[in-house]
């Protein structure tokens, strides 16, 4: 430890600790402007200086690090002469435009006006007349605002590892712009916005919307991944102006990817419903709730009646809250008395429960959105964490600058491969044969413990399975060369930490459950815990969904049976999700919702699915409505309402109760407040069982793969702009990426005769779709690349589900549109 | 080649030594052509042909002809050196192929010295006797781009002594005691820099050379890297083995291609020869050299931003703490030396670190290289001990002020540095006492300012140069250089005001003691340095809108003394604007609407009877000039 004094007070801190980060311990704010906790110490704004007792000059607080024995002084008259010499420099090309900017009132620049400058400045020339650059979607750059920190160009290519802005020039004219003074365009996290001292850097949806001083600021969580950040929302006059991360809060720390800051707007959707539907001579129209729920409830009761209580079925969903997902579930089991429900949870996280409980016989595993750093070797398999998971992707990008070895096995080129220290471009879809080679060559060159490995159960058939996956062969499967693969097995085996990361979800393809088998039993080999897995859960509520019990009890029917089997139930309550839009095989699903007796669709705006719907019920979003999320690391988090809801939606869980007395029955407290206590008592934190490993044989099965007719490889994952099929309802989301594209290779678009952005007819065993093309080098010939996202683009209908539980890999026929 | 070891190395030595020189006894007389870029812009190579040519027609037979780097006066060039046996080796200056034809049918072939194109014996020339060449010991002696005459010259001796007898603390406490400071500007001693390096434990670490000689007016390094490259690189070598590391780097600026060519050259020799590479004379150390190119930014010569700039990014200087020597290049431990340091090394190693005292004082020891130009008559590069009075340098190396003009100021540390005017000439070049002065001993620039000189006009040169230079990353330098340029070129436009003198002041020191690099630290110095010595001038300029050099355009007006005016008309040619009128016998005036103010006709007139006055004078020159004169007097 180092101790010094500061402003008479003595501190003592690690090693390394800069002496502003030794202040702000002990309560000294030292003022700064281009200093980033996130970032390298810059240096640039020169504000920081403090004095040091015995040396003539001045250090740079932000980046001297803290010695034994200094004796700082952080206030002292001649510090406030240089500090306003300094800010008088700033100011001297900074326009005064504070009237129109919407920065002003929670402007840096200004506050540290305001306490350090002078009523006058001795320097009066020197504007800079940079005309703003507005041609972006999100983001306006105003070139004469800026006073050169440096704070987004280094966030953006430290933190981000984007680095979409630079500096450009020398001097005074140096001007901060994306290269080649082009538009910019970027990941749109508008981590610059946020971290920008001065108004040069803006969202432009909020532009001119509201004085900071008028805006109403309340905390809630991100309603699109599991990663769970914490939103700060401005509203004004209960309107929703924009979303943005306060310096260190939350699980986020302070980070926010583009979703979570622009995609909230999704909320002011046109298609946001506004009273209960419901179907009249084949069409949908506006009921009131009591015609609504009687509907519902005479309906339900009829099929019952009818059919018994098992022909009716239900979704929740990870969108909503523990609190609603609780009284659907609720519902079901009281008033109506199925076990039929389920949930998109099925096709991810759900795999990954059961994968993880036979491997290690826990019923669950840590996630640690922390977990990458410091960690000798991580390895991502087939997974887009940067894009799927933005915020926990920084930590893998933070622990790789840091100096982990990340090596990253995937078939396109990503943000996370662009920074891994080796990339193994592989076929998609054979993770299995991967993860299988690399434990083949981990045995045969005895990179572990034996004596304690080999005494798991299942070790010796397991180690009979892995004969086929010889280099070689697993090189052939995969198409990562062998020298690649022994390097890898290698170094994952010599690493002194290590973690493995992959995601699985609804909207991608190409990784199913034995996969996450085949990493646990690598795990395993390497005598690591469980935490080495890092699987973190899809959605902002995955995880508080499966706590709350959405998951089909013993024998009853399971997503599979109600969404893809006709006649499995006789009546359905969909509530927040999209089956017809997102998930795999939809023409499928279309023909067997279009069969039943009953569809009851109850959600915010008017889904594909919602159309097909007998009974429209609508609720309340995100925003809307107190709650609990609980994110990938099992945490907790409050919502809070922020708004009203529009027209006469309603909270899920209200509806869910309503609809209870509807039917007569009474099956909860009036608030919500009552509500999370309910399930504080009756949802027992399930204990995880004892540490029961197993290893299990996982063979690679290669699935659909691209034939004469279908000679391409359909690798579907989400983009990062989007999140499920809400975000797409964002205006702002969808300034960026509007709809589904195409990546295909140049050389398969040259065999094909695409071109770029032209549209190209898309062809599987299932169906047919149209596509703009991108014609790009970030996937590998013979594969193509699209995200299911965008209801209109209908890409799910070229998928199916895995009925195993494995991957899906799509093969498809791509022809030109013309 | 094959590769050498040491017992391969002495003998080739030893050889060499004898191969080289008149007195190998294979030739009468070896004629050397200084071949530097002065030289050659001066028009050696033709020089050469020449030469060449001649000594074929003349049919002269033992006679070895070889070129070299610049010889030091660079003012002089083309400049070529005839040794022969037994006699002071004779050299001849401003050469052209006339010249040169008549040189080698007097003097080579008829043994006649050519006395009118031949500098005086070395004795009688201070330029040269007062000098002590150890930087420059092979510049301009030996072929650069022969590794044989190099090592014939003790080359690589001290890198092989270095490697085989000597520990890494036996090399950086010599380099330490002999008490030599980096003379790229900042003067840290450079053993305790190694040393600093040496301690971090690293399995990588780079020794990297400056070359990004960067200050208007200075050319030391490039002369070195052009007459003399192994010198260089045997530093680095030596440096490297201290230090521990086996990559290097030669940063050089683009701007000296003949550099990087004898640079490139001397490595690929040196590395084919077992001298740099794997194994270096089979004594296990490894040490790889590559030379990389700047882009011509100034501020890359600072360390940290000349590290940023060869990992490919955009050089800007980061805060040290961390120090390069615990996380420099890729930030790995590393030494940034400069091209003249490392080219004192190699003697320092062979000689001890007693014998490089024997040069200058305690705290300055050795010798320094200064690249002497402006208003001498001698200008060129010079070696002296520190320690030599600047006095020295000026009057009896460099030869005086050229056209026997006053000496007004001497300018060292380029754009870092300061003016330091007459009176305090008498003080001795070490760090300490030219720092006191405002100045700094810099890299070696020093510019000889006449009369003529404006102060004003040369703070505000070196500010474009720095407001141009600064990086732009830390706030004081960006703005403030800016604006000490514009409120500078206020002044010299006469829209200063009395205030404006404080303001520079007050925003220098500010400036100084704020920015992040050495660039912004000291890019004020000219200001304050010329504020404090010639404070009359800035006064002048803002009270009397008067620039009493003539060279502010619109704080001057030309008029002709007609009592000392002969008419010879040489103005009234010289005037662009044809301004001036009179006709033979009649003295000549200046149409004052018409004048542009070039001061031509002040250049021009060899009766001295062009007065400078204020803006917008009118009335008697003289007796507004007496009368001033009178009144500083009477203020003294």
């Amino acid at each position: 430890m180092i101790e010094l004094i500061i402003d008479d007070k003595k501190v003592s801190v690690e090693e390394g600790t800069t002496i502003l980060a030794a202040a702000k311990k002990i309560g000294i704010n030292i003022p700064n402007m281009c200093y980033d906790k996130r970032l390298r110490p810059y240096g640039g704004c020169r504000i920081c200086v403090v004095e040091q007792e015995g040396n003539p000059r001045l250090l740079a607080s932000c980046s001297t690090p803290a010695a034994t024995g200094m004796v700082i002084k952080t206030d002292t008259p001649k510090l406030n002469k240089v500090r306003q010499t300094v800010l008088e420099l700033m100011l001297v090309h900074h326009p005064l435009d504070c009237p129109i900017c919407d920065k002003a009132g929670e402007c840096d620049l200004q506050d540290m006006a305001f306490q350090y400058g002078k009523p006058e400045g001795r320097f009066i020339r020197h504007r800079k007349a940079i005309p703003s650059d507005v041609r972006g979607p999100l983001v306006e750059l105003t070139a004469n605002r800026c006073i050169l920190c440096g704070k987004c160009v280094r966030i953006c290519a430290e933190h981000q590892g984007r680095g979409a802005l630079g500096f450009i020039g020398r001097g005074f004219p140096t001007v901060v712009q994306p290269a080649f003074g082009e538009i910019l365009e970027c990941d749109y996290c508008g981590q610059c916005i946020d971290i920008c001292p001065t108004g040069a850097l803006l969202s432009k949806p909020m532009k001119f919307q509201a004085r900071a001083w008028f805006l109403e600021e309340k905390d809630t969580i991100c309603p699109f991944c599991s990663c769970g950040c914490t939103l700060t929302i401005g509203t004004r006059e209960g309107k929703i102006l924009r979303s943005r991360a306060k310096e260190d809060s939350g699980r986020s720390e302070g980070n926010l990817c583009g979703r979570g800051r622009f995609g909230v707007d999704y909320i002011y959707s046109e298609t946001r419903l506004k009273t209960p539907l419901i179907r009249k001579d084949g069409e949908l129209v506006a009921a009131t709730w009591d015609e609504a729920l009687k509907y519902a409830g005479d309906s339900l009761t009829r099929i019952i009646a009818a059919h018994g209580k098992d022909a009716i079925g239900a979704l929740g969903s990870h969108r909503c809250t523990n609190e609603d997902n609780y009284m659907l579930r609720k519902f079901m089991s009281t008033v109506i008395g199925s076990g039929n429900i389920d949930s998109s949870a099925a096709f991810g996280f759900w795999k990954v429960q059961q994968a993880i409980s036979m491997a290690f016989g826990t019923k669950s595993h840590t996630i640690a959105m922390k977990y990458p750093l410091g960690k000798d070797v991580i390895m991502v398999i087939e997974s887009d964490i940067s894009a799927t998971h933005p915020v926990f992707g920084l930590n893998i990008l933070r622990a790789k600058r840091e100096g982990s070895k990340l090596i990253v096995a995937d078939t396109r080129d990503t943000k996370l491969t662009r920074h891994s220290t080796s990339h193994l471009r592989m076929e998609s879809g054979t993770s299995v044969a991967f993860i299988n080679g690399l434990m083949k060559i981990i045995i045969d060159k005895d990179l572990f413990n034996r004596q304690v490995v080999s005494k798991i159960e299942g070790f010796d058939a397991f180690e009979k399975s892995l004969d086929d996956y010889t280099p070689d062969k697993v090189s052939k499967i995969t198409r990562i060369s062998e020298a690649q693969i022994t390097e890898t097995a290698e170094s994952l085996a010599k690493a002194k930490s290590r973690m493995i990361s992959l995601t699985i979800n609804v909207s991608e393809n190409s990784k199913g459950m034995d996969m996450v088998l085949a990493a646990a039993n690598l795990v395993m080999l390497l005598g690591d815990e469980p935490e080495t897995l890092q699987i973190p859960a899809e959605y902002a509520n995955t995880v508080g969904m499966a706590s709350m019990g959405i998951h089909p009890a013993a024998g009853a029917k399971n997503i599979f049976n109600m969404l893809y089997e006709q006649g499995a139930v006789k009546g359905l309550f969909i509530m927040g999700e999209d089956p017809v839009s997102v998930y795999p095989f939809s023409s499928k699903i279309l023909s067997v919702l279009k069969s039943l007796d009953l569809l009851i669709v109850q959600d915010i705006a008017l889904t594909e699915t919602a159309k097909l719907a007998h009974i429209v019920l609508p609720a309340a979003g995100w925003s809307e409505k107190d709650g609990t999320f609980i994110n990938a690391e099992g945490i907790s988090q409050k919502l809070q309402r922020i708004i009203e809801t529009p027209g006469q939606a309603m909270p899920d869980w209200q509806i869910m109760r309503n609809l209870a007395l509807a039917m007569g029955k009474e099956i909860g407290t009036r608030s919500v407040e009552g509500l999370s206590e309910e399930i504080k008592k009756t949802v027992i934190e399930q204990k995880n069982l004892a540490d029961n490993r197993a290893f299990h044989a996982v063979p690679y099965s290669a699935g659909e793969i691209p034939s004469a007719e279908y000679p391409l490889a359909l690798v579907v994952r989400d983009v990062l702009q989007h999140s499920g099929s809400m975000s797409t309802r964002s205006k702002s989301l969808d300034l960026v990426v509007s709809e589904a594209y195409l990546e295909l290779n140049e050389e398969d678009a040259t065999k094909l005769a695409v071109s770029d952005n032209s549209h190209v007819k898309v062809s599987s065993r299932r169906g047919t779709i149209y596509l703009k093309a991108r014609v790009t080098d970030s996937v590998p010939a013979g594969t193509v690349f699209s995200s299911t996202h965008f209801p209109h683009s209908r890409v799910n209908t070229l998928l199916y589900y895995p009925e195993n539980g494995t991957a899906s890999p799509c093969a498809v026929k791509v022809e030109s549109a013309k | 080649m094959a590769k050498l070891n040491i017992e391969d190395l002495k003998t080739l030595h030893e050889k060499n030594k004898a191969a080289f020189g008149p007195d190998s006894g294979k030739f009468r007389t070896k004629v050397t052509v200084h071949m530097g870029t002065c030289g050659l812009a001066a028009g050696a190579k033709q020089v050469m042909d020449t030469l060449v040519e001649e000594v074929k027609k003349n049919s002269l037979a033992d006679i070895m002809i070889a070129s070299s780097g610049c010889a030091g006066l660079c003012g002089r060039e083309p400049i070529m050196t005839v040794e022969q046996l037994g006699e002071e080796p004779v050299k001849y200056c401003d050469l052209n192929s006339e010249k040169t034809e008549k040189i080698v049918k007097e003097h080579l072939a008829g043994g006649q010295i050519v006395s009118t194109f031949a500098l005086p014996p070395k004795k009688d020339m201070p330029f040269m006797n007062l000098q002590e060449l150890r930087v420059l010991r092979n510049t301009g002696f030996m072929d650069p781009e022969s590794i044989d005459e190099y090592v014939a010259r003790e080359g690589y001796l001290a890198a092989a002594k270095a490697l085989t007898q000597m520990t890494t603390e036996d090399i950086i406490k010599t380099v330490k005691d002999s008490g030599l400071r980096g003379r790229g500007g900042a003067g840290f001693l450079t053993g305790l820099k190694w040393e600093f390096a040496s301690r971090v434990p690293s399995e990588t670490k780079f020794m990297l050379c400056n070359g990004d000689e960067g200050d208007p007016g200075a050319f030391m390094d490039r002369s070195v890297m052009e007459a003399d490259p192994h010198s260089v690189i045997e530093g680095m070598i030596i440096g490297a083995r201290a230090i521990g590391a086996n990559y290097g780097y030669i940063y050089v600026r683009a701007e000296y291609p003949l550099a990087v060519k004898r640079l490139q050259m001397a490595i690929d020799k040196a590395t084919e020869m077992g001298l740099l590479g794997k194994n270096i004379l089979n004594t296990g150390f490894d040490f790889e050299l590559e030379i990389y190119l700047g882009a011509g930014a100034f501020v890359c010569g600072e360390e940290t931003a000349l590290m940023r700039s060869l990992e490919g990014k955009r050089g800007m200087p980061r805060p040290r703490p961390p120090f390069p020597a615990v996380k420099g290049l890729w930030d790995k431990p590393s030494v940034l030396n400069n091209v003249e340091t490392l080219a004192q090394i190699a003697p320092i190693i062979l000689n001890g670190s007693e014998w490089y005292r024997t040069a200058g004082t305690e705290k300055s020891a050795g010798t320094k290289v200064f690249a002497l130009t402006g208003a001498v008559n001698n200008v060129g590069l010079v070696e002296v001990p520190m320690g030599i009075p600047l006095r020295r340098i000026i009057y009896d190396i460099g030869g005086g002020i050229r056209k026997g003009r006053k000496f007004k100021a001497v300018q060292l540390g380029g754009p870092s540095g300061g003016c330091i005017p007459e009176h305090l000439l008498d003080i001795p070049v070490t760090y300490e006492d030219i720092m006191a002065t405002g100045a700094i001993v810099g890299s070696g620039g020093m510019v000889v300012m006449d009369d003529n000189t404006c102060m004003v006009g040369t703070a505000k040169f070196f500010l474009e140069f720095t407001a141009d230079e600064s990086c732009g990353k830390c706030t004081p330098c960006r703005v403030g250089t800016k604006i000490l340029l514009d409120m500078l070129t206020d002044i010299t436009d006469g829209k200063g005001s009395y205030k404006d003198m404080e303001t520079l002041e007050d925003l220098s020191r500010d400036i100084i003691t704020t920015s992040l690099c050495g660039l912004g630290q000291t890019a004020p110095n000219p200001v304050l340095s010329t504020l404090r010595y010639f404070k009359d001038e800035y006064e002048s300029h803002i009270t009397q809108k008067w620039c009493k050099a003539g060279v502010c355009r619109n704080l001057t007006t030309f008029m002709i003394d007609e009592k000392l005016c002969t008419a010879c008309g040489a103005c009234r040619r010289a005037c662009p604007s044809k301004a001036i009128v009179g006709e033979k016998k009649v003295p000549h005036k200046i149409i004052q609407e018409l004048c542009v103010h070039c001061r031509s006709c002040y250049d021009t007139c060899k009766f001295n009877s062009i007065r400078i006055l204020p803006a917008g004078f009118e009335g008697d020159p003289n007796e507004f000039l007496e009368k001033a004169s009178a009144g500083k007097k009477e203020e003294k």
